[in-house]
C-alpha cells in the first residue's frame, strides 16, 4: 500500500495539469466570447444582438443558414440511409469499394470540393455545363453553381458522410434477427423495414441528420468559395467580413453572431448525446448468426447502376475535376489532348512562398499532433483507466472544444489571447496550433479511449502479478495493445490540421500563412491553376496519411 | 397436417459443403432435435427449414406443400411459411412492450384489437408471464425475454415452431426449468417442434427424435435411448455421453485389445483389421476379486455422489465412475478387475 500513494499523488498532478492547461485554452476563451458578446465596457448589454440581428443582412444570413442546414440535412438523411441500407444490407456488387468511395468525401478537405464544383458547374465555363451544352444542344448553361441550390448541393455531397457513417454503423451494430423475427412472424421484407428496421434505426438516423445539420451550419470554406459570388451570405461568412472590418465594433458584432452559433451547436449536440444514450436500441443484442444479406434479385445491377451513378457524381467527378484543372496548359483552350502538360506544376513547386506555405502546414500539423497525441493520451487514460474523482473532466472538456464550431474557436481565441488575459499569442503559430488542438483532439482521444478500454484490467495485472514494474508493464503490455490507436490519434489531429481553413484563415499572421488560407486566396482571385495543383498535392498527403493509417490501424481507422 | 420432409438437402457456399444430403420425415406433432458440435450444420439446416436460407439442392415440405424446391428454383417467402420461431438471441424487439411483441404476428394477420389482446393474453398466461404485459424488454430479465419469444413464436398458433438453441445464452438453473417448461408447452399445443442444440442433455431429455450432425453430415437419427446405447459410430459415441476409446484388432468374429491378444470381445458388425472398442465409464463394474480385465488403479476424483476413477489397463488409461462408492474402497496402486457391461465397437477412422 505504501506504493501506491505516490503514484495517486502524480496522478492528481497529470490530471490537474491537464485541466488547467484545458480550462485555460478551451473553457476561459469560450467564456470570454460570451462575455464580450454580453458585457460593453463592464456593463450588461444586449444591444450587441439587438444591433446585430436588427439589421436586414445579419437577419437574412441567419435565415438562409437555418434554411440550407435544413435542406442539407434532410437531402442527406433521404440520400444516405438507402446508400447505407444498400451497401450494409444487400448482396449490392461491389459493397466494400462503394463503403471506401461515399466516406471518401469525408477525408477530402471541403473548400477542395467547393473549388472543384465551382470548376464544374460555374455558369460561364463550368466543364459539366459546357458538356451538357454541347451534348443536348442548350444555348445557356443548365446550372448555376452560385445560387443557393449550388451551395445546397455541395453541402450534402461533402456532409452526408456524416450521416453515412452514423447510419451505416447503426445498421452493422443492429442483430439481424429482429428482422427475420418480424419475416417469420408474417411480415413482408417491406413492413418489417417500416415496422422494425426504420424504428430501431431511428435514434441514428436524428443523431446522423443533427450532425450534417451542425457541420452545414459551421461550414465556412464552401460558402466562402460558393456562395459569396453569387452574394450569398451565411452566419460564418458575416463573423468573417464582420472580423475583417477590423475595428471593435466589428468584433463585438462578430461575437454576439458567433455565440448565437456556439450556442445553438453545443445545445444541438447535447441533445443528441442524451437521445443516443435514453434511445438507442441497437446496442441490445445478443450473439447473433451471421448477417442475412437481402438479396436483390433482378434490382441488383439497377441498384448497383444507382450506387455507382453517385459514387461518380459525388466523389469521382470533382476529384478529377482538379486532378484535370492541374495539367491543364492553358485554362482557356479547354480539354484537348494537346493541351495537357506539368505546365501548370513548374511555377507552384518552385514558387518559394507557395513551398513556404506547404512545408509551414506540414510543420504545424506535425507540432499539433504530436502535442495533441500525448494530451488526448493522458486525457483518455484517466478517464478510462483510474477512478479517481473527476477523471472524465478533461475528456468533457475537449468534447467541448471538438463540438465548438471553428468559427466560434478562431474568434474566442482572438478576443481572449490578444493580450488581455496574459498571454498574447496573436498572428504567432501557436495561436493556430492552439486552435487546432482545441478542435481536433476530441477525435484522437476518442480513438484512444476506446482502444483502452479494450486493454482489460486484468491483463495489466497478470503483467504486475508476473513481476513487471507499472512502467514496464505499460511498455510490454499496455503500448503494444494501444499503439495502432495512438498512431490513429496523431493522424486524426494531423491531416485536417494540415489543411484547416477555416481558423487559419482568421488567426494567420505576415509569417504564418498556411495552405489552406494559401489556396482560398487563390481560389478568391480566380488562379484556379494553382490552386488546382495545391488541392492535388494536399489531396496525395490525404492519402499517404490514409494508406499509412489503414496499414497501422489494419484498416479500422481511416478519415 | 403438419408433416416436415426434408429430401436430400444440400448447402454449399462455394466449395463449402455446409450441410450435405439431409433427409427426415418429421411426424405430426415430434419433437426433434438437431444436435452437434457448433459448425456441424445444424443452425443452417433449421434456417434452410425457415426460409432464411436456400438449400443449393433439395425439396422441403409442410404436410402436402412444397416449400423449397432447388431444382425449380422455387423458395417461399418465410412470412409465408407460417412457422413459429424462436432465436438463440431471443430477437424480442425493444422498441415494443410486451403486449405489441407477442401480438405482433396477429396485427400481421389483421386480427381485430380486441381478439388479439384476448388471444395475447392467453399466451402470455401460458408463459407465466402476464404480470409484465406492459413492460419493455429492457425491463426485463433474460429469461423473461426468452419467454416473450416463445409467446410471439406461438401466438399465431403455428403447426410448426423452430428453437434455434433458444436456452444458451441463459443460466444453469434456469436452463434447466426452461427445458421441462417447453415440453410441457410442447406437448399441450401438440405442436412439431424442430429443435437446435449443441447441449447434449437438453437434447436427450426433451426429444422424441434425435439427429445427430457432424460436419455438415447426419450421423444417426434416433430415439435418445437408441442414440446412447447404439451410437452408429465412433463420433456419435464420442459426442453423446462419456466414453473409453480403446484401440483393438478384429479377426474373425473376435475384436482383440491391443497389447493384450488375450482379452477378446464379440464382433457383431464383422468388423476387419483395425477397431475401436468403446464402452461408457458407468457401465464399468470395479471388484477387488476378479473380472474380465485386470488393472491397477492410477488415480481417483471423488465427486460426491460418485467417484471417478482411471484404471492402467496396460497401456491404456480406462475411466470407471462409479456411483455411491467411497473415496477409500480403492487405493492407488491397487490391483483391480473390470467387468464391461455394454462393449461397442466400431471401425476405425469411421
Amino acid at each position: 500500500m505504501k506504493k501506491s500513494l505516490p503514484r495517486l499523488d502524480s496522478k492528481f498532478i497529470v490530471i490537474a495539469i491537464s485541466v488547467l492547461l484545458l480550462l485555460y485554452f478551451i473553457v476561459m476563451p469560450l467564456l470570454v466570447l460570451i462575455y464580450d458578446s454580453l458585457f460593453i465596457n463592464g456593463v450588461f448589454d444586449i444591444s450587441n444582438y439587438k444591433d446585430v440581428y436588427g439589421k436586414k443582412v445579419n437577419w437574412k444570413a441567419l435565415t438562409n443558414t437555418i434554411q440550407l442546414s435544413l435542406i442539407v440535412m434532410v437531402a442527406s438523411v433521404i440520400v444516405t440511409f438507402p446508400l447505407a441500407w444498400l451497401v450494409g444490407r444487400t448482396d449490392l456488387p461491389g459493397k466494400k469499394t462503394f463503403r471506401t468511395v461515399l466516406v471518401a468525401s469525408y477525408m477530402i478537405p471541403p473548400y477542395v470540393g467547393a473549388i472543384a464544383w465551382v470548376q464544374l458547374l460555374n455558369p460561364s465555363v463550368g466543364y459539366l455545363n459546357e458538356f451538357l451544352k454541347f451534348i443536348f444542344g442548350l444555348q445557356k448553361a443548365p446550372f448555376d453553381i452560385y445560387t443557393m441550390g449550388g451551395l445546397a448541393w455541395v453541402l450534402t455531397l461533402f456532409y452526408s458522410p456524416f450521416a453515412f457513417i452514423t447510419i451505416s454503423r447503426a445498421m452493422e451494430k443492429m442483430d439481424p434477427t429482429l428482422e427475420e423475427a418480424a419475416r417469420i412472424s408474417g411480415s413482408s421484407p417491406l413492413k418489417t423495414l417500416w415496422d422494425v428496421t426504420l424504428p430501431l434505426m431511428m435514434p441514428s438516423i436524428v443523431a446522423g441528420g443533427l450532425l450534417v445539420f451542425i457541420a452545414a451550419a459551421s461550414c465556412f470554406g464552401i460558402p466562402a468559395i460558393v456562395g459569396m459570388p453569387g452574394n450569398i451570405e451565411v452566419m460564418t461568412t458575416r463573423i468573417v467580413t464582420f472580423l475583417y472590418m477590423g475595428d471593435d465594433k466589428g468584433i463585438r458584432d462578430a461575437t454576439a453572431l458567433a455565440v448565437s452559433m456556439m450556442v445553438v451547436a453545443n445545445g444541438l449536440l447535447m441533445f443528441m448525446s442524451w437521445m443516443l444514450s435514453h434511445k438507442d436500441y441497437t446496442t441490445i443484442s445478443g450473439k447473433s448468426t451471421r448477417p442475412n444479406m437481402v438479396e436483390l434479385g433482378k434490382w441488383k445491377w439497377p441498384a448497383f447502376a444507382v450506387v455507382a451513378g453517385y459514387a461518380i457524381i459525388a466523389v469521382i467527378l470533382p476529384l478529377s475535376s482538379i486532378v484535370v484543372t492541374s495539367f491543364l496548359v492553358s485554362m482557356s483552350k479547354g480539354l484537348a489532348l494537346d493541351n495537357f502538360g506539368i505546365d501548370a506544376w513548374i511555377p507552384v513547386v518552385t514558387s518559394s512562398q507557395y513551398m513556404e506555405s506547404v512545408w509551414r502546414s506540414i510543420g504545424y500539423g506535425i507540432v499539433a499532433a504530436c502535442i495533441g497525441t500525448v494530451l488526448a493520451l493522458f486525457v483518455a487514460y484517466l478517464s478510462v483507466k483510474t477512478n479517481i474523482t473527476g477523471r472524465s473532466i478533461p475528456d468533457l472538456l475537449v468534447v467541448l472544444g471538438g463540438a465548438t464550431p471553428s468559427i466560434v474557436i478562431a474568434l474566442a481565441l482572438i478576443v481572449t489571447f490578444s493580450g488581455n488575459y496574459g498571454l498574447n499569442l496573436y498572428s504567432t503559430m501557436w495561436i493556430l496550433i492552439v486552435s487546432y488542438l482545441v478542435k481536433y483532439m476530441t477525435m484522437s482521444v476518442r480513438t484512444i479511449a476506446a482502444s483502452l478500454s479494450q486493454v482489460h484490467i486484468s491483463l495489466e495485472e497478470a503483467a504486475l502479478s508476473s513481476g513487471a514494474s507499472w512502467i514496464r508493464t505499460c511498455k510490454d503490455i499496455i503500448m503494444p495493445l494501444v499503439a495502432p490507436s495512438i498512431v490513429a490519434g496523431w493522424f486524426l489531429i494531423f491531416m485536417p490540421s494540415f489543411y484547416e481553413l477555416t481558423m487559419s484563415n482568421l488567426l494567420y499572421g505576415s509569417d504564418t500563412k498556411s495552405l489552406g488560407v494559401l489556396l482560398y486566396e487563390l481560389q478568391t482571385y480566380a488562379d484556379t491553376q494553382n490552386a488546382s495543383v495545391l488541392s492535388v498535392i494536399i489531396l496525395l498527403i490525404v492519402l499517404i496519411g490514409n494508406i499509412i493509417l489503414n496499414k497501422v490501424t489494419k484498416g479500422k481507422v481511416s478519415i | 397436417m403438419a408433416e416436415l420432409k426434408l429430401q436430400h438437402i444440400y448447402k454449399r457456399y462455394g466449395n463449402v459443403t455446409a450441410v450435405g444430403d439431409f433427409n427426415i420425415e418429421v411426424a405430426d406433432g415430434e419433437f426433434i432435435s438437431f444436435l452437434g458440435p457448433s459448425g456441424c450444420g445444424k443452425t443452417t439446416t433449421l434456417r434452410m427449414i425457415a426460409g432464411f436460407e436456400k438449400p443449393s439442392e433439395g425439396v422441403i415440405m409442410i404436410g402436402d406443400q412444397e416449400i423449397s424446391n432447388a431444382e425449380k428454383g422455387y423458395f417461399l417467402a418465410p412470412e409465408k411459411r407460417g412457422i413459429g420461431m424462436v432465436f438463440q438471441s431471443y430477437a424480442v424487439w425493444p422498441h415494443m412492450n410486451v403486449i405489441d411483441n407477442v401480438g405482433y404476428p396477429l396485427k400481421i394477420q389483421n386480427v381485430p384489437k380486441e381478439e388479439r389482446l384476448k388471444q395475447v393474453m392467453e399466451m402470455l398466461e401460458l408463459v407465466h408471464l402476464k404480470e409484465y404485459a406492459e413492460r419493455l424488454p429492457s425491463q426485463l430479465s433474460g429469461g423473461q425475454q426468452q419467454r416473450v419469444a416463445l409467446a410471439r413464436a406461438l401466438v399465431a398458433k403455428p403447426s410448426l415452431l423452430l428453437l434455434d438453441e433458444p436456452l444458451s445464452n441463459l443460466d444453469a438453473k434456469l436452463r434447466e426449468s426452461m427445458r421441462f417448461e417447453i415440453s410441457a408447452i410442447q406437448k399441450e399445443m401438440g405442436i412439431t417442434v424442430i429443435y437446435v442444440t449443441h447441449d447434449q442433455s437438453e437434447a436427450m431429455t426433451m426429444s422424441d427424435r434425435i439427429v445427430v450432425m457432424s460436419m455438415g453430415k447426419v450421423q444417426q437419427i434416433g430415439k435418445p435411448y437408441d442414440i446412447y446405447t447404439k451410437p452408429a459410430n465412433q463420433m456419435v459415441a464420442d459426442f453423446i455421453g462419456l466414453v473409453n476409446f480403446i484401440p483393438a484388432t478384429a479377426k474373425g468374429d473376435r475384436i482383440f485389445m491391443q497389447g493384450d491378444e488375450a482379452i477378446s470381445f464379440p464382433n457383431p458388425k464383422k468388423l476387419a483389421g483395425e477397431a475401436v472398442l468403446a464402452v461408457r465409464p458407468e457401465q464399468i463394474t470395479l471388484s477387488k476379486t476378479g473380472g474380465m480385465v485386470e488393472g491397477v488403479m492410477n488415480h481417483r476424483f471423488y465427486m460426491g455422489d460418485s467417484v471417478d476413477y482411471r484404471v492402467k489397463v496396460k497401456d491404456h488409461i480406462v475411466r470407471v465412475i462409479q456411483k455411491g462408492a467411497g473415496y477409500n474402497t480403492y487405493q492407488d496402486g491397487e490391483t483391480v478387475y473390470l467387468d464391461f457391461d455394454n462393449v461397442m465397437s466400431f471401425a476405425k477412422d469411421e
